[in-house]
């Protein structure tokens, strides 16, 4: 019934994972490399490229999500865990950062820095609960 | 929530990842059943019983049923 649960969902995850990671890369370096080509650079090049570089994060996202669904009860608590602790602490950055923008003591701040940061709290709340091991 | 799954498994010499891959569940799930940091729900308690050919209560204590009994 439970019978390779776990390493079925692992290898799922994999085969997904890395080449959306390799997508990224070379859409990341190659719009890099073409926008610095290019002077003036059109804006629906750039929307392009900005919307392709999202594509492949938004589907690690959704894989991240398939494998906690798929994996073994354990590692689901675990990653459903890291996935709210992740989330909270983001939401909070998101407030503080929020409101010193409000009450002008900050000006711009890059939101796009807030995309790592989730993966950053996800990946530590998961190594906390976990007792330091990657599930 | 006690139990013996480490004690059963000892008997049998299985690593916790060969009881894991067993169960179809990763070794840290083992590590963390067999410390009690984790209950596991009742599928996969009735596939450990199946699989030492014992009844869930002769693995599992539950400590506080047994309290609550004694009270």
């Amino acid at each position: 019934m439970t019978q390779q649960t776990f390493k079925s969902a692992k290898r799922r995850y994999h085969r997904v994972f890395w080449p959306l990671m390799a997508v990224y890369t070379v859409i990341v370096l190659a719009g890099s490399y073409t926008l610095n080509q290019l002077d003036p650079e059109p804006q629906w090049l750039q929307a392009l490229l900005a919307i392709g570089c999202a594509v492949p994060v938004i589907g690690t996202l959704l894989v991240m999500l398939r494998y906690a669904m798929e994996t073994d009860e354990y590692s689901r608590l675990i990653q459903l865990k890291g996935f709210a602790w992740g989330g909270v602490v983001t939401v909070s950055v998101i407030f503080v950062i929020g409101f010193l923008q409000l009450f002008h003591v900050i000006d711009n701040f890059e939101i796009f820095w807030l995309g790592p940061f989730f993966f950053i709290a996800y990946g530590v709340s998961t190594l906390i609960l976990n007792g330091g091991k990657q599930c | 929530m006690k139990n013996i799954i480490r004690a059963l498994r000892s008997d049998r010499g299985w690593s916790q990842a060969k009881l894991a891959d067993q169960l179809g569940v990763s070794r840290q799930s083992v590590n963390a059943i067999e410390t009690g940091k984790y209950d596991p729900s009742l599928p996969l308690a009735f596939a450990i019983a199946r699989l030492f050919e014992k009844s869930i209560e002769e693995i599992f204590d539950d400590e506080t049923e047994a309290q609550a009994a004694a009270e």
